[in-house]
């Protein structure tokens, strides 16, 4: 009989610990987490532009250029070359995976260009590639949101 | 465990050498020799002129079947993509030559298509307007190839020059490839003749003169005292003038301080000079001392016009600190002229 009890006391203790390892598994509902919407409001300023390669990032001043973006609406301080000349309204053609960019100018038909929106060293950054002249002619602007 | 590394690198030795062997024979095509082109010198915009090239594909290798491939460097204003036709007659037959697909890449450039690899291989020859482009043809079919062959064939091209109707002197390039090898590097391989493979084969011209356009020259041969980036803008592109004072001696002091003096005309009959001596009209030079200068301008803004005009074209000259000594076009007194237009 003790013999018996020493036999089997591992059994039991076998028993029971497959019962918590089963009991402790427990299928978890994966959701998918929502990607937050894009908000590209605020002010942004040129520190980077290419025509055709070249880079005028030295030789133009684009210092004073603003793009504002705010509800919905985007406003041209002291312009320069871009996609339109004249303030209007702005939409992503997707607001949480954006790829295109489309602006209204006030009474005119609207631009849409491809753009990306990168995080580089931390800081957010707006590049936008258009032609404002001839269509040969590729401009890239990299913007940086303005202080 | 020691045995069966042995065994691995043994085996690794061994593969390494197949593979060698065998990336040898399949990458090896065949030896360029033989490459004349015969063009006129000079022709009349809108004209149609004969071209034909001729080459020899010698020492030929493996069994497969390639396509032959023609790169022409050709000023970007004759579309010639639209303008050329092209026909080869060869030992192994003949057919027409087609334009490259623009998704077919060119086996040696990483993914680059055949226009872009030729572009960043050669550039624009000794051209030295930036306004020059590779469009690039092969054959309709693959040719058959066989060991030891030599194949001779002849390009025909039929081009009609100077769809922009400008004037001009540019220097037109030819490349021979094949498809297979592509822009392949010499390498150890040795031709018949003992020279090593010449994977293709590429020349640039002297240059050629088109006459009788309307439009302004557009010279790619010649150094000239100023030029224009890009060679096509609009009114609402960032222009960059160039000053080169070595081309020739002027009245400018050398590697003085210069500025531009310009009038823009409108579409609606306006006149807009700026003809001052002061930061916004001053040129950069672009190396110390080196006589070569440079200003951009956004002509929209540096002319100030309004929103409803439109500049059509631009006289200037380029002027010393008081303005009193101006040089232009030619080192004359008539201005240079630059036309906004991208065709």
């Amino acid at each position: 009989m003790k013999e018996f009890y020493k036999f089997r006391r591992p059994a039991y203790l076998l028993v029971i610990l497959a019962l918590l390892a089963a009991s402790s598994c427990k299928v978890e509902s994966l959701r998918p987490v929502n990607e937050a919407s894009k908000d590209i409001s605020g002010n942004w300023s040129v520190i980077g532009a290419t025509r055709n390669g070249t880079d005028l990032t030295s030789i133009v001043d684009f210092s004073q250029f603003k793009l504002t973006f705010s509800e919905g609406k985007y406003t041209l301080l002291n312009k320069l070359p871009f996609l339109v000349s004249q303030n209007g309204t702005y939409s992503l053609d997707n607001p949480q995976y954006p790829f295109q960019i489309s602006f209204t100018p006030a009474g005119s038909p609207a631009v849409a260009t491809a753009f990306t929106y990168p995080i580089v060293n931390g800081v957010r950054q707006l590049t936008l590639t258009f032609s404002p002249g001839c269509p040969n002619n590729i401009y890239i602007y990299t913007f940086r949101k303005a202080n | 465990m020691r045995a069966s590394l042995r065994i691995n690198v043994k085996a690794k030795w061994l593969w390494s050498c197949c593979a060698a062997l065998i990336l040898g024979m399949v990458i090896t095509c065949c030896s360029i020799t033989v490459f004349t082109v015969t063009q006129p010198d000079t022709a009349v915009v809108g004209s149609t002129i004969p071209i034909s090239v001729k080459f020899t594909y010698h020492n030929i290798k493996g069994g497969n079947t390639e396509n032959l491939v023609f790169g022409f460097l050709v000023p970007k204003g004759w579309a010639v993509s639209q303008n050329a036709k092209i026909t080869y007659t060869s030992t192994v037959g003949d057919g027409k030559m087609v334009l490259m697909p623009s998704n077919v890449t060119e086996p040696q450039s990483n993914g680059l298509s055949w226009s872009s690899a030729l572009l960043k291989k050669f550039g624009i020859g000794t051209n030295l307007v930036n306004d020059m482009e590779w469009v690039v043809y092969q054959s309709d079919v693959g040719l058959p190839l066989n060991d030891g062959e030599e194949i001779t064939a002849t390009l025909n091209i039929s081009l009609k020059v100077g769809a922009d109707n400008n004037n001009t002197l540019c220097k037109l390039g030819y490349l021979i490839a094949e498809s297979h090898d592509g822009l392949h590097e010499v390498d150890s391989n040795i031709d018949q003749n003992g020279a090593k493979y010449e994977y293709y084969a590429e020349q640039i011209t002297p240059c050629f003169m088109l006459t009788g356009g309307s439009g302004e020259v557009v010279d790619f041969c010649n150094p000239q005292l100023t030029s224009v980036d890009p060679p096509k803008s609009l009114d609402n592109d960032f222009v960059t003038l160039s000053f080169d004072g070595t081309v020739t001696k002027t009245a400018l002091p050398s590697s003085s301080t210069i500025y531009l003096c310009a009038t823009a005309n409108t579409s609606d009959g306006k006149t807009y000079t700026v003809c001052d001596q002061s930061a916004k009209t001053q040129f950069t030079q672009t190396v110390a001392g080196s006589n070569k200068y440079k200003i951009t301008i956004w002509p929209r803004s540096y002319f100030g016009i309004s929103d409803s005009q439109t500049i059509v074209n631009m006289n200037y000259y380029v002027t010393d600190a008081t303005g009193n000594i101006k040089v232009g076009y030619g080192n004359t007194a008539s201005p240079f002229t630059y036309t906004f237009k991208c065709n």
